[in-house]
């Protein structure tokens, strides 16, 4: 049944990590993401591994997880590993046929492997540690100046929220409307690429149907709840920010400058 | 009045047509006064008005004549709207589509969080909100994960958190299972007497009306009777001329009063009805009759065992979702049975008992985790070919079959199945037709867009889709579900002309005992993805207590006979037609005199 699907890749639990402020998550992963693209050092990776490794544990989140999150950029890693470490020009390691492989093409390779890894699993640990709405709530909190020149945060925020919402309950609605259809012969997996396309009508028709229903029938029930945008709105869970999330954003600031800077460093210390 | 919660005055309102066509008055000249603390039901057919008229009471609709006052307020004041609508609460048909948020405590924080509370207080709003539901272990929850009772009280949370003095509810059981309905219908009765909330309730179950202080009756857009639940369906003729039926037990005493006795028509419930027919019953010699079999006489063409070919035997399947992970569920466990050729079977269970699952496996979209299936003596699992020749032979209409309606017209939506079938254009039109008056669709319509239909007849258009598959076996899940009881009765009038036009067998999936058991030859009770009990009806219900614990609902002409001879009348207890009371209790009465 499609009905057990996780939202988002949310694993509840009550760590160091789990407590910080969304916006500081947020933030936290966005320093992180810069410095990692400003480091040009292997010291600087390692240090980026090493606190991450530290997250994961902390928060409790299985290794397997980011193994799993990994996996579908398999292929774009291999392929950018290999686009660097040939077409970088340099002092020349191997030589074969018209390949020219040079030393600083395999360190490019290495660097932009990490920095692909790196920043997947920094990102996923920003959604395994963060639930989706507190996530749509410290993103409509950090975007709020926005306001100001009139971007519509808020309406933002609740499109997301309502989409998360029914994610699952349309999820469930298309296999329905799938079953229903197969009973009446229809055939979704066989056939030509046109053949199938075509065979989509019977099931897109009444989901695309049935969703204006509900969003007709969900805007009038916000409505009988005196939704009336974001104008005046308070929340039930306010973030606050507290000592931990100050602590916690000096720290990443001092991580990255030293992730940055450890290129440097280290050659100061050898 | 300072009394008068609500008051509507002459009111009239006509939806908006496409230019050309002439407005229909759904509201037409209603004057309804409701008084503060009071539990007011509104009835009537689909159609009748009634939801055009709980959609007046928060502003949602404004009345194109006469005025709506909440209040005091007039609804047509714009600036006194969200006053009006945190005052008047609403809670609609599909929880699905009331629940906004991700988390059931920040749905329930949702109106006041727009009201502008503050946070402590909107904590403490949500808690007791969700406490007077009973719903504060699930706080934490996702809502698409509840049942449709536990969601339908989230929404009720949701709108008591506005703390409203009024509470309008459109049809709020209508999608949901008898224990669903149950819940949701004492957290609004304990609404009402414990904390004097005004409520409002628009239904069409007559049980759930003869609960309120007041019933309103509505017909083409006016009110065509209003009282109390006594006063109203004491007039049994003319609520069925109003396309409404009336409770059984009150049924019961009308038939009664038909056939020359006169008892007072004082039957709103169980007990009440028992109160009257005991002492009717006085007098009579108790031992006259010990009531053994129940009129199996009646109706012979039902009772009769079918000898021949089974259409379809389920041999022992077993359903596992997700097996192997952390959310692995047991669907069906082991279960047998077996459908003749030509025969009507009920199949009973409450939501979550598995019977969806189960029919799933009659045409092959679901294969069992083990175990087989056998359609006409093969087993449809065997390989692909029997599975898809499966579909065909076995005709499944899901439940709210209207939703699957996608094609440009009422004829190219039928012959879908057809198509599929690789029939010729000849024969397709003939089925096409052939269902389409089966279902009684006229041939005018069938150009139409589906879209274009009433509810009742989308249902119908959807059935006539399957029918026109022309299955030996036609399996319905719960197919008159949310409808009217016309609509009720539309259906199973359809279902059964398609079975005498072509002699197929039927298999019945609902949770209401009364219609199962009025039309099947045989039940099957489903209960925790096993089989519980299979007989004829009477003898399925002879076994009640074990039904009601698995959360079943029996008929209420069951329970009034339960009832009676808790109260030492012979009666016997698994009568399930007020037909078959009414002989049953003359037979007593005639007998004890004799």
């Amino acid at each position: 049944m499609l009905k057990n699907i996780t939202l988002g890749q949310f694993f509840p639990g009550d760590s160091i990590i789990h407590r910080l402020d969304p916006r500081t998550k947020i933030l936290a992963v966005i320093m992180f993401v810069v410095a990692l693209f400003m480091s040009s050092s292997f010291w600087g990776y390692l240090i980026c591994f090493a606190f991450l490794a530290w997250c994961f544990r902390t928060a409790h989140i299985p290794f397997k997880m980011i193994l799993r999150s990994l996996k579908p950029l398999v292929i774009i890693l291999i392929f950018t590993g290999l686009l660097n470490m040939l077409y970088t020009p340099g002092d020349t390691l191997v030589r074969f046929w018209i390949f020219n492989i040079t030393k600083q093409g395999v360190k490019n390779a290495g660097f932009m492997m990490c920095r692909i890894i790196l920043l997947i699993s920094s990102t996923s640990m920003l959604t395994y540690t963060t639930s989706p709405i507190a996530l749509t709530d410290g993103i409509e909190r950090l975007l709020s100046p926005l306001k100001k020149v009139r971007v519509p945060v808020h309406e933002f925020a609740m499109m997301m929220t309502i989409a998360l919402r029914f994610i699952p309950t349309l999820i469930e609605e298309t296999d329905k409307i799938m079953s229903a259809q197969k009973a009446r012969g229809a055939d979704f997996e066989s056939g030509s690429l046109i053949q199938r396309a075509k065979a989509l009508v019977p099931l897109l028709v009444p989901l695309f149907v049935s969703a204006f229903r509900r969003a007709d029938e969900l805007a009038t029930a916000m409505e009988c709840r005196l939704y009336h945008g974001g104008e005046g709105r308070t929340r039930l869970n306010t973030l606050k920010m507290t000592g931990l999330d100050s602590g916690a954003l000096v720290f990443t600031v001092a991580l990255c400058a030293l992730v940055i800077k450890a290129g440097w460093i280290a050659g100061l210390l050898i | 009045m300072e009394n008068t919660v609500i008051f509507a005055d002459n009111i009239s309102y006509s939806y908006p047509v496409e230019e050309g066509k002439s407005p229909v008055l759904a509201l037409d000249g209603v004057t309804i006064k409701i008084n503060r603390g009071e539990f007011v039901a509104v009835l009537g057919h689909n159609g009748s008005g009634k939801s055009t008229f709980a959609k007046h009471l928060n502003a949602i609709l404004l009345p194109s004549g006469g005025t709506v006052y909440i209040d005091n307020m007039d609804t047509r004041d714009e600036s006194l709207l969200l006053a009006i609508r945190s005052r008047c609460g609403m809670v609609f048909q599909n929880p699905d589509n009331q629940i906004v948020a991700t988390v059931v405590e920040e749905d329930v924080a949702f109106a006041p969080e727009n009201m502008g509370v503050p946070p402590e207080e909107i904590r403490r709003r949500v808690d007791r909100c969700l406490d007077i539901v009973g719903m504060s272990q699930y706080k934490k929850h996702a809502p698409h994960l509840l049942s449709g009772g536990q969601k339908q009280r989230v929404a009720i949370a949701g709108v008591l958190a506005m703390e409203p003095s009024i509470l309008v509810m459109d049809e709020p059981t209508a999608m949901l299972d008898p224990s669903g309905r149950r819940e949701v219908m004492s957290t609004i009765l304990e609404l009402n007497k414990q904390r004097d909330m005004t409520v409002v309730l628009i239904t069409h179950h007559m049980d759930e009306a003869a609960m309120a202080q007041r019933v309103i009756v509505m017909h083409e857009g006016e009110v065509a009777l209003e009282g109390t639940p006594r006063e109203v369906f004491s007039q049994v003729e003319r609520i069925r001329g109003l396309s409404l039926l009336p409770p059984q037990t009150v049924d019961i005493l009308f038939r009664l009063n038909k056939r020359g006795y006169s008892l007072p028509l004082d039957g709103m419930t169980v007990e009440e009805c028992a109160d009257t027919l005991e002492e009717f019953l006085k007098g009579r010699g108790s031992e006259a009759s010990s009531g053994q079999s129940p009129s199996a006489q009646e109706r012979p063409q039902k009772n009769q065992r079918f000898c021949g070919e089974n259409i379809l035997k389920v041999d022992n399947i077993s359903h596992i979702y997700s097996a192997g992970t952390p959310f692995e569920k047991r669907a069906i466990d082991g279960v047998g049975l077996t459908v003749g050729k030509g025969e009507f079977v009920g199949l009973i269970g409450h939501t979550g008992s598995g019977k969806s699952t189960l029919v799933q496996h009659f045409n092959g979209l679901l294969s069992p985790t083990s175990g087989h299936v056998y359609v006409d003596g093969v087993d449809i699992n065997s390989s692909p070919q029997e599975a898809r020749k499966a579909r065909f032979k076995v005709g499944l209409v899901f439940q709210y079959p209207e939703y699957q309606l996608f094609e440009e017209t009422i004829y190219r939506d039928i012959a879908f199945g057809p198509k599929n079938m690789g029939l010729d254009e000849d024969e397709i039109d003939r089925r096409v037709k052939r269902a389409a008056s089966q279902v009684g669709l006229e041939e005018s319509l069938l150009e139409a867009s589906p879209f274009d239909l009433s509810g009742g007849q989308k249902r119908r258009a959807a059935l006539a889709g399957v029918f026109a598959m022309e299955p030996e076996l036609l399996v319905l899940d719960e197919p008159m579900a949310g409808l009217d009881p016309v609509g009720r009765e539309e259906i199973i009038s359809c279902i059964e002309s398609y079975r005498r036009e072509t002699g197929s067998s039927v298999l019945f999936v609902t949770h209401s005992m009364e219609d199962a058991a009025r039309i099947s030859d045989r039940l099957i009770v489903l209960s925790g993805g096993k089989v519980l009990t299979e007989g004829a009806p009477e003898e399925v219900f002879s076994r009640s207590g074990e039904l009601l614990e698995n959360g079943l609902d029996i008929p209420m002409v069951t329970r009034l006979f339960i009832e009676l001879n808790r109260r030492g009348i012979a009666l016997p207890p698994s009568v399930y037609t007020t037909e078959q009371a009414v002989e049953e209790i003359i037979k007593l009465r005639e007998g004890g005199h004799a």
